[in-house]
């Protein structure tokens, strides 16, 4: 969700940052469109410059020739007046311009218009000089003063105005992160769901309520494909498993028959342990196909571990395993108090898949040893066999090498035994990890690893018992 | 310990497939079974559980005009029969639905016929163990009815514990029992730490009943998982 954040702050800033060239290229346009006039009302021509240029050349007598070519030059006509409102002299100055003027009339051209003539006056220790510019060159403000305090607060009301403006900007830009992160955040979690393999729904409205049903829409598309995957795994393999029965049943009978010829039932004894193949492949498939799809709650509740491994092993035996194995089993005292929260049918099924590659690729025989250690809250289960082991590039491949189930590739050698997928994700189900030790004729070693609790001892406190048993 | 007893025991089979009743039916009456019933519906196996009032009731799962569970559920009305079901389906949830119900087994297709007679027996033997009170081993013969050991012309009494200890491992004869499993039979649920006092209840029942209790031939370690009890051939 991170990188959805940092997308959105990434263009949003860029907004803020295209904003802010905006408002620089308009300051630019701005300063284009009038540098001209910015020149010619504070530059040379400027009244305030020519006003100087002719104060400086003026007497009460008359104007130097140089400046009054200058006023000219610019369509300017000039009064000197003396301080009772007469002239001293005149320049170009229209007909309509009188000749002596009252102090009324001189307060009110002062600041505006003489005759429509925008004019501007200037003291001198002698008099006052006029400028008179042409008709419609100047705008006067006629009312241009404004109270103390305005100028005061102007700073401030600027101020104010920028950090206003900047903290509605951020606002507006935080609101809006949040408000779009917010709707956007469960369509980007479920997605990653969806990407996991696992369902996803959504319930968003407004906008993007039509990202959410189509999230909706694949999620359920997704679960249904999963759904009936593993029910036609699971139709498949129940409806094998009744012809199955009957295979077995006959083929053990047929091997088990003293009329029947050796050759016959040396050949019944194939198909039945070709069938009883064939079961537990149906059984494993089943298993990974519910394990991979979640099709199927783990039935987890704290078992001990030591107890299973024992009786695994006993049943084993029991059952009637060649001579040509044996079966060794070492529990650490520690482990046997450890208590591991699982589906213990799952867990067994795993160390038997374990159990029955070795007898599978050792069919010379070999000895099989199960062996349960605790230490630090880690539960270490190990199934291994002084067999053939495996070449480094095998073991390489085992370990790298997806199953055909998880693979697309079509290439179907690449692939090794359902057996060791299904452990591993009864592995991964428990929270575990699996590991694989072999070298050539050096045994075959799978290390399974649980995070592991322990389990008080009732019989602790009665001083009949330890808490491990030691079978004589 | 004695089989034979349990032979005489009438069973009733329900399967909607001929075939796969015909095999079962072959199997349980090659193994020595004299009586066997068969149905391929519920309304047959009602009536057959009704009228021919079977030891044990082997059910499908999957039934043409019912399910087994159901099917169970009736047949609890009337008797309380051991049922042990059979099912080509191996998800727990099907297993604890069945054992929910009481059923005593569960045996999921396909099948060995040694695995199913293995469980037909042992249900047999849990429901019906009074039957057997006698069990002979190499040096005595142990009598359940009486807790004693008859060792030539001696009687040896039996504890309760030591009692249930050789029960437990006469009922499983010939097979491991698993240290676990024997805990839990004498001490109940949740018997780990009981190991110790298991082993000076098997030393005193050695005492009683091997010839040579330093050197045990009935009562077996099985280093690492449990023990079995070896009968006399």
């Amino acid at each position: 969700m991170k990188s959805f954040g940092s997308y959105i702050s990434k263009h949003l800033a860029s907004f803020a940052a295209f904003l802010l060239m905006l408002i620089l290229i308009n300051l630019l346009l701005f300063g284009l469109t009038f540098c001209h006039t910015v020149f010619s009302d504070y530059g040379d021509t400027s009244p305030r410059a020519m006003l100087e240029m002719t104060a400086a050349a003026a007497s009460t007598e008359s104007l130097t020739e140089e400046a009054a070519e200058k006023l000219r030059q610019h369509q300017i006509w000039a009064l000197y007046l003396t301080p009772e409102g007469e002239c001293f002299w005149t320049l170009d100055a229209p007909e309509e311009i009188p000749q002596s003027f009252s102090i009324q009339d001189i307060a009110s051209f002062s600041k505006g218009y003489l005759m429509d003539y925008p004019v501007f006056v200037w003291n001198t220790d002698d008099g006052l000089l006029v400028l008179g510019y042409p008709k419609d060159s100047y705008v006067k403000l006629t009312s241009n003063y404004y109270s103390m305090e305005t100028i005061q607060r102007l700073p401030l009301y600027l101020c104010g105005m920028l950090g206003m403006d900047a903290l509605c900007l951020f606002l507006a830009y935080y609101i809006s992160k949040r408000r779009i992160l917010r709707n956007t955040e469960p369509i980007a979690a479920a997605v990653r769901t969806l990407a996991d393999g696992k369902p996803a729904s959504l319930q968003i409205a407004g906008e993007l309520s039509e990202i959410a049903e189509s999230v909706n829409k694949a999620s359920l598309i997704l679960s249904r494909q999963n759904e009936s995957r593993a029910n036609w795994i699971s139709g498949v393999s129940h409806d094998i498993r009744t012809p199955l029965s009957m295979i077995m049943g006959y083929a053990d009978q047929i091997a088990a028959n003293e009329n029947a010829s050796d050759t016959i039932r040396k050949q019944a004894e194939i198909i039945r342990k070709q069938s009883v193949k064939i079961k537990e492949l149906v059984q494993d498939l089943n298993l990974v196909s519910q394990l991979e799809y979640e099709m199927q709650p783990l039935h987890k509740e704290p078992i001990r571990p030591a107890k299973l491994l024992r009786s695994y092993a006993a049943e084993l035996i029991n059952s009637g395993i060649s001579e040509a194995y044996t079966m060794d089993i070492d529990i650490a005292p520690e482990a046997e108090t450890t208590l591991l929260e699982g589906d213990a049918r799952l867990l067994s099924r795993a160390v038997s898949n374990l159990v029955q590659n070795s007898i599978r690729h050792n069919p010379q025989g070999c000895d099989i040893r199960l062996s349960l250690k605790t230490a630090d809250g880690v539960l270490t289960l190990t199934v291994a066999d002084n067999g053939v082991g495996l070449t480094p590039e095998k073991l390489r491949e085992l370990e790298h090498k997806p199953h055909y189930i998880d693979s697309t590739d079509e290439r179907l050698d690449l692939r090794h035994g359902l057996g060791l997928l299904l452990v591993r994700q009864i592995v991964t189900a428990h929270h575990g990890s699996m590991r694989i030790e072999s070298s050539p004729n050096e045994g075959y070693r799978t290390v399974l690893t649980f995070p592991a609790g322990s389990a008080k001892s009732p019989a602790a406190g009665s001083g009949t018992a330890n808490s491990y048993p030691v079978v004589e | 310990m004695d089989d034979s007893f349990l032979y005489c025991k009438k069973l009733l089979l329900v399967d909607d497939e001929p075939d796969l009743l015909n095999m079962v039916s072959d199997i349980l009456k090659d193994a020595g079974f004299q009586t066997v019933f068969t149905a391929a519906s519920v309304k047959e196996a009602v009536s057959k559980a009704k009228h021919e009032s079977p030891d044990l009731i082997l059910l499908d799962v999957m039934l043409p005009d019912g399910d087994g569970f159901s099917l169970m559920e009736q047949l609890r009305t009337f008797t309380d029969v051991p049922v042990i079901f059979l099912t080509a389906k191996d998800e727990p949830a099907d297993k604890l639905a069945g054992l929910g119900l009481g059923a005593d087994d569960y045996i999921a297709k396909p099948f060995l016929p040694q695995e199913l007679l293995l469980r037909v027996c042992a249900v047999l033997r849990r429901t019906y163990k009074e039957d057997a009170p006698l069990v002979a081993l190499d040096g005595c013969i142990i009598d359940f009815s009486r807790a004693e050991v008859l060792k030539g012309e001696k009687r040896i009494p039996l504890t309760a514990k030591e009692h249930t200890l050789l029960e437990t491992l006469a009922r499983n004869e010939g097979r491991i029992v698993t240290v676990d499993a024997l805990c839990e039979a004498l001490w109940g649920d949740n018997p780990f730490g009981y190991q110790n006092s298991l082993n000076a209840h098997v030393r005193r029942v050695r005492e009683k009943i091997e010839t040579d209790p330093s050197k045990p031939v009935s009562l077996i370690t099985v280093k690492g998982l449990g023990y079995k009890l070896i009968a006399r051939k």
